[in-house]
């Protein structure tokens, strides 16, 4: 099964989940569009379950669009129904555990992401025998190195980078990017190592705009007449006269469980951190600034040769956990091995970049500003 | 208010909350009644805790004091997981796994001693809610006011809306709902034998931008609008939209709307709510007005716009429409 949100190498995960069950002689079918294929079958005329034959497998592109389809909503106990014109949220995770009975579905490997580690570890507890597999492309979830997705957003997002920086000497301009990462910044950060920002600046680093700005103004001269700074879509400022935006308030204040996810309730404003950043530093700086978002760009294409042998060791390690009856497991890639680590241990965390970290010392090295003084 | 109704008996509601003296949701001084539970998904809802039409666990987390000082809901009986503490934050106020929480009941709630954790939404009779309304009396009676249910989406509770507003109408208040329309006719007009004034949304005209953006097809609406103006002559219809632009704040579903009640006299007016005066006053309450006010809010020029449109449709004097830029 496969959670909401495309990130590339989930083919990966199929193949590398079909290839290890085929050879312990089991049978493997996906589950098409998260939980759908189960909970309404009526949808699919070939069926709601797709068997991951050796032979589908073999020839399984696994740069290609995700085999299993998306669902926007893969939470079995709130799943919105119209019936008669009127619109529900209904728990049908009795009906989800009694179909995957009637299959005959052993045990469920889910590649999910940090809400759908805790609607699967809300199904183990009502007895499902389930295995995650984390997939992330802002790498925040806890309890491993890395999830799959990570590197390909990481490595579009440089190239993007150096495309805009072009633009930015070629305009004279200081440019500000707005990357992924809502709650960690490893995409901000790693990137803008890579592309030697002037500036990143993180969630987990609230920053400074009027330092921000000096240093930018100290790195911008006649000679080199343009900038980069790369933020984060949940950068903070320590001042926070304008905050950025607080979507957080109604997830924290309100259950979103209410409605579904709050965001469906709160129009997403893409693209504020740079908007903020950049009208901002104008008012500090001479130079003419100027906004732009990555955003989902990088959430598609085909996954680095990274994510292609990481989603297919992962998809393998499932399979070993499934083996072991290692239920309520999430694999995770803690260096050197793959590992399998309790679902109670992955949730309600964020892996975010420490400050006192290897990374946030390299970038400070190389003369990146991040955000204030450290 | 009391957690249980005394009189088991009776008819009982989920009531969100009640609001006192409001004065935008029909004539006079008012108190609001909000229901719980609505059957339409408004992408911009500014109201989530009302849609649920069961109580369910909030938390504020101004109001917690922390693990250090209390943590008592990071150990059973609420559930693994339901509220963690992230290590190395600026605080230690907890923080919620909306997940795992959704199951906690109001005997869990009450165990929260700084009250962070409360119930949105509690069961209530006629005469609870009535004893909380009736404390304006005298406002009423000297504003021709009285009580508006409102939601959510009162219809939703047909048996216990009739009651109290038949209620409310023997003691001498003026009633009102508001009603986005989204229920069997048979609801409707069970509450409507009771209503004074009826405020009702237009939201959007087209069916499939209607189904897109709030989650069901407007067909039904529509037919139990025309069918309330035809069956209850009586009653002041007040038609309403929450004018979002980009969405719905535009010349075509404003005059839309207008084709569509101006036939009928007992529709008395059309009025506009833009965006920012959506929720009155829970977004306040909870830090969210800059947020879709900053996002989208109709410019003055737009609004005054489109209500010339409505002030020559109902033969009011007021600046000529074509303005707008």
């Amino acid at each position: 099964m496969v959670g909401a949100g495309y990130v590339p190498g989930i083919n990966a995960v199929a193949m590398g989940t079909a290839l290890a069950a085929g050879r312990l002689g089991w049978e493997v079918v996906g589950i098409r569009d998260g939980f759908d294929g189960l909970l309404y079958p009526e949808r699919y005329p070939d069926g709601g379950l797709l068997t991951l034959s050796p032979d589908l497998v073999a020839n399984l592109d696994p740069t290609a669009a995700g085999l299993l389809g998306q669902s926007s909503r893969v939470d079995p106990f709130h799943v919105r129904q119209v019936n008669d014109e009127m619109v529900e949220e209904v728990d049908m995770s009795d009906l989800l555990l009694s179909r995957l009975q009637a299959e005959d579905v052993d045990a469920v490997i889910s590649v999910v992401g940090v809400r759908g580690l805790s609607i699967l570890y809300k199904l183990h507890r009502k007895g499902l025998n389930a295995v995650c597999v984390p997939r992330s492309i802002e790498n925040d979830i806890a309890a491993t190195m890395v999830s799959f997705g990570f590197n390909s957003a990481l490595s579009f997002t440089i190239e993007m980078l150096d495309r805009v920086r072009q633009a930015a000497q070629s305009a004279r301009k200081v440019a500000v990017v707005e990357v992924l990462g809502e709650q960690a910044g490893w995409i901000a950060l790693q990137a803008g190592i890579a592309v030697c920002a002037d500036a990143v600046l993180i969630p987990e680093i609230p920053c400074d705009l009027q330092a921000v700005a000096a240093r930018l103004n100290d790195k911008v001269t006649p000679r080199r007449p343009y900038g980069l700074v790369v933020v984060a879509e949940g950068a903070k400022f320590v001042d926070d006269a304008k905050p950025q935006e607080k979507p957080s308030s109604l997830k924290a204040s309100l259950s979103p469980l209410a409605t579904g996810d709050a965001s469906e309730h709160v129009i997403h404003r893409s693209g504020q951190a740079a908007e903020t950043v950049a009208s901002r530093l104008q008012l500090l700086m001479a130079e003419e600034t100027f906004p732009l978002v990555l955003g989902p760009w990088v959430r598609g294409g085909a996954p680095t040769a990274v994510d292609r042998q990481l989603a297919l060791g992962y998809g393998a390690g499932a399979v070993r956990a499934v083996n072991a009856g290692l239920y309520g497991t999430m694999v995770a890639f803690v260096p050197p091995d793959i590992k399998f680590v309790p679902l109670a241990e992955a949730i309600n965390k964020v892996r975010t970049v420490p400050i006192d970290g290897e990374f946030v010392q390299i970038a400070l090295s190389l003369g990146i500003f991040l955000g204030r003084e450290l | 208010m009391s957690n249980q109704p005394d009189d088991q008996s009776a008819p009982t509601g989920i009531v969100l909350n009640i609001q006192r003296y409001c004065s935008h949701d029909g004539p006079g001084i008012r108190t609001n009644v909000f229901l719980k539970g609505c059957s339409l998904r408004c992408k911009w809802c500014g109201n989530p805790e009302s849609i649920a039409r069961k109580p369910e666990i909030a938390y504020d987390p101004k109001l917690c004091a922390g693990k250090k000082e209390c943590g008592l809901c990071l150990e059973p009986p609420f559930p693994e997981g339901a509220f963690y503490v992230v290590e190395g934050a600026e605080d230690d106020k907890v923080k919620v796994n909306w997940h795992l929480a959704a199951d906690c009941d109001e005997a869990l709630a009450s165990l929260c001693p700084t009250k962070a954790l409360e119930m949105f939404g509690q069961t209530m009779t006629v005469d609870q809610v009535l004893d909380e309304v009736e404390k304006d009396a005298s406002f009423y009676r000297n504003t021709g006011g009285g009580i508006t249910l409102s939601g959510g989406e009162c219809l939703l509770q047909p048996d216990f809306s009739a009651a109290l507003l038949a209620e409310a109408h023997s003691r001498g208040f003026n009633t009102a709902i508001e009603t986005a329309g989204n229920v069997p006719w048979s609801f409707m007009e069970k509450v409507l034998g009771h209503v004074d004034t009826m405020l009702h949304d237009h939201k959007l005209t087209v069916p499939e931008r209607h189904k897109k953006w709030i989650g069901a097809s407007n067909t039904r609406i529509l037919e139990n609008f025309q069918r309330a103006y035809e069956t209850f002559p009586d009653i002041d219809f007040i038609a309403r939209t929450p004018l979002i632009p980009g969405i719905n704040a535009d010349e075509e579903h404003i005059r839309a709307v207008l084709a569509f009640v101006r036939p009928y006299k007992n529709v008395i007016d059309y009025e506009l709510l833009p965006y920012h005066r959506f929720g009155l006053g829970k977004y306040e309450l909870l830090g969210e007005v800059y947020e879709l006010d900053d996002y989208k809010t109709p410019s003055a020029e737009l609004v005054a716009h489109l209500q010339a449109i409505i002030d020559e449709a109902f033969g009011r004097s007021g600046q000529e429409p074509g303005g707008a830029e």
